[in-house]
């Protein structure tokens, strides 16, 4: 399945971001350490022609293996309803078909990216290994290009969101996660772009 | 991409964010359940930075919502005509279907949901509600035509506007006597002296003055020998202020004005004095520099010719109302401040106070005075001569200023209407308590109320205590509404014109009492039940959407119904002072313009379906 979706073509580095389809994704989970903590819900959608379609919106729920405890009162999943959520290998499938030809996008992949990849090394031997644009190493280009201090929480999604007018949405669910941060892609290459012709390796 | 609208409406509580969101949009409030949540899934998002532009060339069609920015609607000539901003929507085709070549700019970094054309298509074909939102393009078309951007005000406008453009130009070798006389033979008090079209320097007679006559010079000094060379200009399209602060800080009486590159007119201090004098603040501080009633009298008779340039000028109708009851306020105050010359100070504390369509500042021309004197509790019997002395002065001096005698009496000059606050009080109680026709009908001028001199604390005490009682009394409200629900709007009026029970406006509809009356009855009513402080229409619906009594769907469609009929009073007023006739606020529906009597029947299909909701709140049951 994972060398199925490494087959698929991905889109050049030369491609204008219109071009390119992203998967713009968000993970939570019952612990910020990878080794420790659970995947417990995934949502995402995807960015297509330079917008966001909603049609593609999908929100996961994990089976978890064992409690959630106190990270409950974070992202607001009780264990009751991750009871009804899909095994962790029957989501993956899901992810790694959804993400065939297309280029990732997390804010602060480096967490979200860890879990899939341990999750990808369980079921098929083999880290996820899919470009990928992190949201919040574009803010913080931006920040170094313009020579601006970077002050804590400043890179934070909904700091950033608020540096481009985007509206401010309630946290912790995964695929609001998702949406705002593909909102925040969009906003941040229409900045970058204008109408000009913008290609994808500056993304990355 | 499969979609299982099951999935979709339980798995995204993220998408139920963006349901409700596009349901306070309207006409999404229309759509069911089901239909909203398919319009949710078919929605693209878009941003756009400020600057983009939406055009009948744009590549991708439909129906787009501001989620958050804002957008300008502008038509070929770059004109405004409307400003969106969240929750508002547009269909750049549509609006190139009716009009021209016109163009959506976003002026704010946006946020935009598009549903695509054929979705949106899909929607209207399926829901009828839906459709003849955007058919009729009701409330939208209501809207833009309540908003129009008016110039705020005349030292605004360009002063190209006000230059003459009544030019005498002349050769630069040509001698004093000549140009003098030129000037004199064209009544102007200055000449341009140009040499191969070109500006090289201005005459005024000024110069002749001091620099010809009192140096004794020979009558055949050629003209370049005393002008001012290469004098400042202005260009045109600077404002009137802007021109005003450079005259001054400079010292000029007279300043050419450019026009794209070429001389084109002359603006001279008493221009620029004439211009101030149409501005609502300069009449105002007149109106309190005078020292008797009958300075009053004349100041307020130029009012009537001062409306007419004001609607010409297309100042808004709110704007218009506020700055009538505003000299209203000032001629009421002049006279109060001179009783109390007259008479002496007062006694105890009061405070003078007004009701009805002043307290609102919704009044128009030809208003009738309502108002009242909230005293003290400590006043005592022998304190009454001076309040009566004072109230008939006050009275006397606005009904002289036009300001006619109320007709059912709330005048400070009846003893009802002059009491000491424990008594107005009580009076409130009474009225609230056993809600009687006439009270009313008192009830629906009396709660409209405004401190305009004096103790604001008194009105305030007075006001409160409205609230309370009316608040929780749902007798009281129930005969409010019943009273609300009195005045039909004529929604026949195209198909028929309706004659009003007098009988003398035949053909004609009574915009006051069909049009306006009721939406003050229905805001008043939903104001009152829900404690909202504010008085004016306008402040009582926002209060009402903000604290969640009103959608702000209702709270919009009401405020854009009243200030289109509001518009429509104020524009036929200026029309019947134009020619001359007695202001009175029957429109003849015939008069309209297609568009127009459209908009007429969209504000009062408005009105219809506020009070079959109110009538569902108040009323249930009734009947």
């Amino acid at each position: 399945m994972l060398q199925k979706t490494w087959d698929c073509e991905a889109p050049g580095l030369g491609c204008d971001w219109r071009d390119v389809p992203f998967l713009v994704c968000d993970a939570e989970m019952s612990s910020l350490d990878a080794n420790s903590g659970e995947l417990l819900s995934l949502g995402w959608v995807f960015i297509e022609n330079g917008a966001i379609a909603l049609e593609s919106a999908r929100h996961y729920l994990v089976k978890a293996s064992q409690s959630v405890g106190q990270s409950a009162a974070i992202h607001q999943l009780r264990d009751c309803e991750l009871e009804e959520g899909r095994s962790a290998a029957e989501l993956l499938e899901l992810f790694l078909s959804a993400a065939a030809g297309r280029v990732l996008v997390f804010h602060n992949a480096v967490l979200d990216t860890a879990f899939l990849d341990r999750l990808t090394c369980r079921e098929y031997g083999a880290p996820l290994l899919m470009p990928t644009v992190d949201t919040m190493m574009m803010e913080e280009a931006i920040f170094r290009r313009h020579e601006k201090v970077i002050q804590t929480g400043d890179l934070r999604l909904h700091a950033c969101r608020e540096r481009y007018n985007l509206p401010s949405y309630p946290g912790h669910n995964a695929l609001i996660d998702a949406l705002a941060t593909a909102e925040l892609l969009l906003a941040q290459a229409k900045c970058r772009s204008g109408d000009n012709n913008f290609p994808l390796r500056h993304f990355l | 991409m499969e979609m299982e609208s099951s999935e979709l409406q339980s798995a995204s509580p993220e998408l139920q964010m963006i349901a409700e969101f596009m349901q306070q949009s309207l006409p999404f409030n229309e759509l069911s359940n089901n239909s909203l949540q398919w319009a949710v899934a078919k929605t693209l998002i878009h941003y756009h930075c400020r600057g983009d532009r939406f055009s009948k060339d744009t590549a991708e069609m439909g129906l787009r919502i501001v989620r958050s920015g804002a957008v300008e609607i502008r038509d070929d000539k770059n004109k405004l005509l409307d400003r969106l901003g969240e929750g508002e929507s547009f269909h750049i085709g549509g609006l190139n279907a009716e009009n021209g070549n016109v163009q959506a700019l976003v002026i704010e970094d946006a946020l935009l949901y598009l549903l695509p054309d054929e979705h949106y298509r899909r929607l209207r074909e399926e829901n009828r509600n839906f459709d003849r939102y955007f058919s009729g393009q009701r409330s939208r078309r209501l809207r833009r035509a309540a908003r129009y951007e008016p110039v705020p005000n005349s030292m605004m406008r360009e002063v190209s506007s006000l230059m003459s453009t009544n030019l005498l130009t002349v050769d630069p070798a040509l001698d004093v006597k000549a140009v003098a006389g030129a000037m004199t033979q064209r009544r102007v008090s200055s000449a341009f002296v140009v040499e191969d079209d070109d500006l090289v320097g201005i005459v005024t007679d000024r110069d002749l003055r001091v620099r010809f006559s009192a140096e004794g010079l020979p009558p055949d000094t050629a003209i370049r020998d005393i002008m001012t060379n290469d004098p400042e200009t202005i260009e045109g399209s600077h404002t009137v202020f802007a021109t005003t602060l450079l005259m001054t800080q400079r010292g000029y009486h007279h300043i050419p004005v450019m026009c794209e590159g070429k001389l084109s007119g002359i603006v001279t201090t008493s221009d620029l004095i004439l211009a101030k004098q149409d501005d609502p603040v300069y009449l105002v501080q007149h109106i309190s520099r005078q020292s008797d009633v009958q300075g009053l009298v004349d100041v307020i008779s130029g009012l009537p010719s001062l409306l007419v340039q004001w609607v010409s000028s297309d100042i808004r109708a709110q704007q218009v109302s506020q700055i009538l009851t505003a000299i209203s306020d000032a001629i009421t105050i002049r006279l109060i401040q001179l009783a109390e010359q007259e008479l002496g100070p007062a006694p105890v504390a009061y405070c003078w106070t007004g009701f009805g369509s002043q307290a609102r500042a919704e009044q128009l021309l030809g208003a009738d005075q309502d108002n009242g004197l909230i005293i003290s509790d400590e006043m005592t019997s022998e304190h009454r001569p001076w309040f009566s002395a004072m109230a008939n002065f006050v009275c006397d001096g606005l009904n002289a200023c036009g300001y006619v005698y109320c007709p059912g009496d709330i005048m400070a000059t009846t003893e009802q209407w002059c009491q000491p606050l424990a008594q107005w009080l009580a009076t409130v109680r009474r009225w609230t308590q056993t809600p009687t026709a006439d009270a009313v009908m008192r009830v629906s001028i009396f709660f409209d109320l405004r401190a305009i001199h004096g103790d604001a604390s008194l009105a305030k005490r007075l006001q409160h205590e409205m609230l309370e009682q009316a608040s929780s009394n749902t007798i009281f409200l129930a005969a409010l509404a019943a009273n609300a629900l009195d005045s039909k709007p004529p929604l026949g009026i195209f198909r028929r014109f309706v004659v009003d029970r007098d009988g003398e406006h035949r053909d004609s509809v009574d915009l006051k009492k069909r049009g306006v009356l009721p939406i003050t009855e229905i805001v008043r009513l939903r104001a009152l039940a829900n404690k909202i402080e504010a008085v004016n229409t306008d402040e009582r619906l926002r209060a009402l959407a903000k604290e969640g009594y009103m959608t702000i769907a209702d709270s919009r469609n009401l405020a854009d119904a009243l200030h289109f009929i509001q518009r429509q009073r104020i524009g036929h007023q200026a029309e019947q002072i134009s020619r001359e006739e007695t202001v009175s606020n029957f429109l003849n529906p015939k008069s309209l313009s297609k568009m127009a009597k459209e908009q007429l029947r969209d504000a009062f299909t408005i009105i219809d379906e506020s009070q079959a909701s109110v009538k569902a709140t108040f009323r249930q049951g009734m009947g």
